[in-house]
């Protein structure tokens, strides 16, 4: 037993443990100490005040400020609305197509004509959402009124943006007939008739009438089958009202998706020319870009613009990772295997980095191999170009004539060139996910803008949906206001959007879209989001526990001999 | 000893190359004193301005040339360097001195902007863009180490309107330059370290190097007043190699005595004997050749080089004519010999690997090392946490010519000089030296202090400059991991401006080594310390408010027990129940 134990304390326990534990004894020994005073009821209510205020004050005013200040600041957002758009429940997007008809005709004649057209059309049309309207051009004074609003329920020519096609009705008195012809550079169809064909104003179908709808029908085809299978892609209950497409065409449909680059206001395109020795070294670049690709993009800068560049570089060696290329006598050629293709970028060493600026990079690769390996092919194929979905394009150039003087290719000429430019085009065409048909390329492209800003509407809305399912189930995410701001901009601009599909103008629509887009993006990409993802709440009561604790634990002790002293009294009364 | 060509003329002679093709490159190889090379490489390419505006890149890299369009940016000097130029031995300095960085990472850009605020936002585009191409942290280089030179630097290449143009210098001191910063740099050039002499440049003996520096210079060039321009990139390395050091190999790199027998004696020596050998010094050029030294074979000519003329000579070396140089190659070569025979130069050969083998020989003869125009040393003095001085030391070996020149130093904002404190004197006149002097003063966190001087230094004397600074305390988040290294200060950059010219308008230069600054530094737990500390008084302080206000005061005796003595009678009693239960069983 230690001697320095209090005189006070050293007693009573050895005379009461003696005794194996009996709680007689010790009671004696408590009655036998002098009790304190009795205390009075006023500091008892005192003391209770004082704990009380002590609580009151850390529950109603330190708790909250603790809480407040290290709170992570979360904006309000429009989380439903979010919702309802990725679901596909606000918007319903429509295409309806204007098509103008100019005919030589006396009015009433034209606009029978047009509306049995029109009726044709309608029986053809399986697909509720895109849907065709005639219209005439250029329409003759004061025309009968009831007609008009059959023909169409509003009169609207202020735009000739928004019309998709003009036909042309031309009377030819040689030849077959009705035949039509679709112009290759203008969103024109012509469609020659000899005058006897023009339905008489009695009757309910006329040969012309129906030629003319399914010719519509047939142009319009390939855009209703990408339509639908974006809407049938999207998510949401867009699947009731979509035609159903075979299982052929679906599959050609998303191969030809997953190809093209997302849409971009502004696309680098990059021109590289490479070989593994040092010929050649030159190229005449600017006269092919000139005649092949200028003319192309030209017709796309309605669309998105385009910055070219183009580099030469020598000595670009094939990457380890893949097989060399080897010689295959039934070809007499060298040849890659096809699996090796995707590794034929050699992107740790090519300097293949993308262009500074805004929007994605399109590099198209010209590859000259060496002369102990040409000509180079794929093994399977026999090809000597390939496309790489989203990213662009290769193209093995073999010399003409192999065996040939380096000096000879020492520069390659605008006209060698020349088959490689024509792919760089075609596969260009395909990753900008321009349609095949028709053949009319203002018709293509302008399709092209129609399921542009069908697919940035839902782009932008799964967007937004999905920043909304992040916004609920990451409650430690701080959400400043600029990322409110922007979600209000995109559901702001996805509505004009939608509304300015359902009116046809799809010029407009597609640049709301873009709009919307861009402000989906930022608000989901927003940095400062990221920041704190991995900041725990434990964190916060560690940095203060040193002195939360200190300080709660005479709170908590005094509470519960409180409490328990109460307690006691209440039992004891 | 014979007397021959003069280096500074050679260098001449080696840069002045007809604009006839749109890549050249070139190889010139000296050997210094003390048994060591330098190499100076250097490649130019050319591009068009109009090809350069229409993005169609031949020679010029394509990112490079994107970079340097997208921030608007005229013309740009990067340096990257490492080691110090030992003047009092190697003599004048490569390209003298207009090639060469300060240690870590110098840049200095003529950007054309409308006003300063833009010209700054494009700089920091700039060295973002620049810092990911060459993986090196260029875009740590912000307001506080960024400065407008006045007088240090003029452009070399032709602008038209140099008015909206704005000069913009920043360093990086204390960057470490290595290998990754090498590869993009061989990835800029045409042939790319495949072919030509980039094939010898060989990321462990450059870096390995007792002296290197990279340089990448980008200027317009044009001809005559209107005439057609183009855009120049050289890319210039200069290596001093240690001949010995570099021929270990390197599976096995460190250096063994070799055994005495191996060793020839100096037996002049007194305790010269069976088992003491002192190693003669033979004073003879060691042997060496070119894949030995560069731990890679050279594989031949870069095929873009002009065929023919002066251009296609790529590799040069400058020896007294009484070297035996043997060529070792496959592949048909042509040697020319110019200036007395003291510049031997070899048309390499395309396709087929070429080497330079140099025997063990004993000279009679050497190279007149010509002396640098001027020597510089800077140095910290002084002691304490609070204090310090900068001294800097100025040689002019000229017996018959003063020497003005501008003397430019740019400090970081912590350290910051008094001004009143600025001496400049000359040991062997009274005169101030100084001309003439821009002053920019720093503003804490801001941007550093900018001081560019105007000195002359007459014939044969020496000039010391000094200045006292006060070392600021920086916040604790300031400090970078390694506080207690200290930290680096950048290069002074000096500039020669009369008697001396250089031929074209690179102008001559030299810079003095970098400083480390020691700076106070606390106790970085010292947050935590505080933290517990103030927690720990503030609960006591609670603690004792709190209980006077809730507890109940008694007399010691009217103390109810807990339980009988407290806990520890409980505890007492359980120990003595145990106890007794031991001893019954």
């Amino acid at each position: 037993m230690p001697p320095s134990e209090g005189a006070d304390a050293s007693s009573a326990p050895k005379e009461d443990a003696k005794p194996s534990p009996s709680s007689p004894p010790s009671l004696d020994a408590v009655r036998l100490r002098k009790q304190p005073p009795p205390e009075g009821r006023e500091s008892l209510w005192r003391r209770r005040s004082a704990i009380f205020s002590f609580w009151a004050v850390v529950l109603c005013l330190g708790l909250p400020v603790w809480w407040k200040t290290t709170a992570i600041y979360r904006a309000d957002l429009p989380l439903q609305d979010m919702t309802d758009w990725a679901e596909g429940k606000i918007c319903k997007p429509v295409f309806p197509l204007r098509i103008a008809v100019e005919a030589p005709l006396p009015p009433q004649d034209a606009h029978h004509l047009l509306r049995t057209t029109q009726h044709a059309l309608d029986d053809l049309n399986e697909f509720s959402a895109h849907h065709l309207r005639l219209m005439l051009a250029d329409p003759p004074a004061p025309a009968n009124a009831s007609q008009q609003v059959v023909v169409d329920g509003t009169r609207n020519t202020s735009d000739d943006e928004d019309i998709a096609l003009s036909i042309r009705l031309i009377p030819v008195e040689t030849g077959a007939t009705p035949r039509s012809h679709l112009q290759p550079y203008s969103p024109t169809l012509d469609v020659y008739y000899t005058p006897n064909q023009i339905p008489p104003p009695s009757s309910t179908g006329s040969p012309l009438a129906t030629f003319i709808a399914h010719e519509l029908h047939k142009i319009f085809a390939e855009e209703q089958a990408q339509l639908a299978y974006l809407l049938s892609t999207a998510s949401g209950g867009h699947s009731s009202k979509m035609k159903s497409l075979s299982p052929e065409t679906s599959a050609e449909l998303q191969r030809q998706s997953t190809r093209a680059l997302k849409y971009a206001p502004t696309y680098h395109l990059t021109f590289s020319l490479f070989t593994p020795t040092s010929t050649p070294s030159a190229w005449d670049i600017e006269s092919a870009l000139r005649q092949y690709v200028a003319p192309l993009l030209d017709s796309f800068s309605a669309i998105s613009n385009f910055t070219v560049d183009t580099q030469v570089q020598l000595y670009a060696t094939f990457s380890p990772s893949i097989r060399q290329p080897e010689y295959d006598e039934a070809l007499k050629a060298w040849t890659l295997r096809k699996e090796d293709l995707s590794g034929f970028i050699n992107a740790a060493e090519w300097p293949l980095s993308p262009s500074i600026g805004k929007g994605p990079t399109v590099n198209f690769v010209l590859y000259v191999p060496d002369k102990t390996q040409s000509p180079l092919l794929v093994k399977e194929s026999g090809a000597n170009s390939w496309l790489i979905p989203q990213w662009g394009g290769v193209a093995i150039l073999n010399p003409t004539a192999p065996g040939k003087d380096a000096i000879v290719s020492a520069s390659l000429t605008k006209e060698a060139l020349g088959p490689a430019m024509h792919t760089f085009s075609n596969q260009l065409i395909s990753l900008l996910g321009l349609p095949q048909m028709p053949s009319s390329l203002p018709l293509r492209i302008s399709t092209l803008a129609r399921v542009r800003a069908a697919s940035l509407i839902f782009s932008a809305s799964s967007t937004l949906g999905a920043l909304a399912q992040v916004y609920q189930k990451l409650p430690s995410i701080p959400v400043p206001d600029s990322v409110a701001k922007s979600v209000d901009l995109a559901l702001a601009h996805l509505q004009l959007a939608c509304d300015r599909l359902r009116e046809g103008r799809f010029q407009g629509a597609l640049e709301l879209a873009r709009i919307a887009e861009g402000e989906a993006e930022k608000a989901f990409f927003e940095r400062s989001m990221v920041g704190q993802v991995y900041f725990p709440d434990e964190h916060k009561v560690a940095v203060y526990l040193p002195l939360l604790g200190p300080v709660a634990v005479p709170l908590v002790m005094a509470a519960l001999k409180e409490l328990k002293s109460g307690l006691s009294a209440l039992r004891g009364r | 000893m014979l007397s021959f060509l003069h280096f500074l003329l050679l260098i001449a002679l080696v840069a002045c190359a007809s604009a006839s093709s749109d890549y050249h490159e070139r190889l010139l190889l000296r050997p210094l004193p003390q048994s060591t090379l330098l190499a100076s490489f250097n490649f130019r390419s050319m591009e068009s301005s109009v090809a350069f505006a229409q993005q169609n890149f031949r020679y010029f890299p394509r990112s490079f040339g994107q970079i340097l369009q997208h921030a608007h940016t005229k013309e740009l000097h990067v340096r990257f360097s490492v080691g110090r130029w030992d003047a009092d031995n190697w003599g004048q300095r490569p390209w003298h001195g207009a090639r060469e960085g300060g240690t870590g990472v110098e840049l200095w850009a003529w950007i054309e902007a409308q006003s300063e605020e833009e010209a700054f936002s494009r700089w920091l585009t700039l060295v973002n863009s620049l810092s990911g191409l060459f993986c090196a942290s260029l875009n740590f280089i912000d307001a506080t180490k960024t400065i407008r030179p006045v007088m240090s630097f003029v452009p070399e290449g032709d602008h038209a309107n140099s008015t909206s143009l704005h000069l913009l210098h920043g360093t990086l001191p204390h960057e470490v330059v290595c290998t990754e910063n090498l590869t993009p740099f061989l990835k800029l050039l045409p042939c790319k370290g495949k072919a030509g002499i980039s094939s010898l440049l060989d990321g462990h003996k450059l870096f390995d190097a007792s002296f290197q520096t990279m340089a990448i210079d980008v200027r317009p060039v044009c001809e005559g007043a209107g005439g057609s321009c183009v855009l120049e990139m050289e890319q210039t390395v200069d290596m001093v190699l240690d001949i010995a050091r570099s021929k270990r190999p390197r599976d096995d790199p460190i250096p063994r005595a070799r055994p005495i027998e191996e060793i020839e004696c100096d037996t002049g020596k007194g305790y010269n004997s069976g088992d003491t050998c002192y190693p003669l010094d033979k004073h003879a050029e060691p042997a060496w050749n070119l894949t030995e030294l560069f731990g890679r074979p050279l594989k031949g000519a870069c095929p873009l080089t002009e065929e023919t003329g002066d251009d296609a000579n790529t590799l040069c070396i400058n020896t007294p004519p009484e070297r035996t140089i043997q060529v070792n190659t496959t592949g048909k070569y042509a040697e020319t010999r110019s200036a007395s025979d003291t510049l031997r130069c070899y048309k390499l050969p395309i396709g087929a690997e070429f080497d330079l083998v140099l025997p063990e020989q004993q000279m009679t003869t050497g190279l007149v090392r010509a002396e640098p125009q001027l020597y510089a040393a800077r140095s910290i003095n002084g002691h304490g946490q609070e204090r310090g001085s900068v001294q800097a030391v100025i040689k002019n070996p000229s017996e018959t010519d003063a020497v003005e020149f501008v003397y430019l130093e740019s400090l970081p904002w912590f350290m910051k000089p008094y001004l009143h404190t600025l001496r400049a004197r000359v040991d062997t006149s009274s005169e101030n030296p100084v001309r003439e002097t821009y002053y920019r003063p720093a503003v804490d966190r801001r941007r550093g202090t900018h001081l560019e001087l105007r000195m002359v230094i007459p014939a044969g004397s020496t000039l010391t400059l000094t200045y006292d600074f006060e070392k600021a305390i920086l916040r604790y988040t300031e400090y970078p991991p390694d506080a207690n290294r200290g930290f680096d200060v950048a290069p002074a950059v000096i500039r020669l401006l009369a008697p001396y010219q250089s031929v074209d308008k690179k102008g001559i230069y030299l810079r003095t080594t970098s400083l480390l600054l020691p700076l106070p530094t606390p106790d970085f737990s010292m947050p935590y310390n505080v933290i517990i500390l103030t927690s720990t008084v503030m609960a006591l302080g609670f603690g004792n408010i709190f209980n006077l206000l809730v507890r109940r005061f008694v007399g010691v005796d009217e103390v109810p027990a807990l339980g009988a003595g407290g806990l520890k009678g409980v505890i007492m009693g359980k120990i003595e129940r145990l106890k007794a239960k031991l001893g019954r069983a």
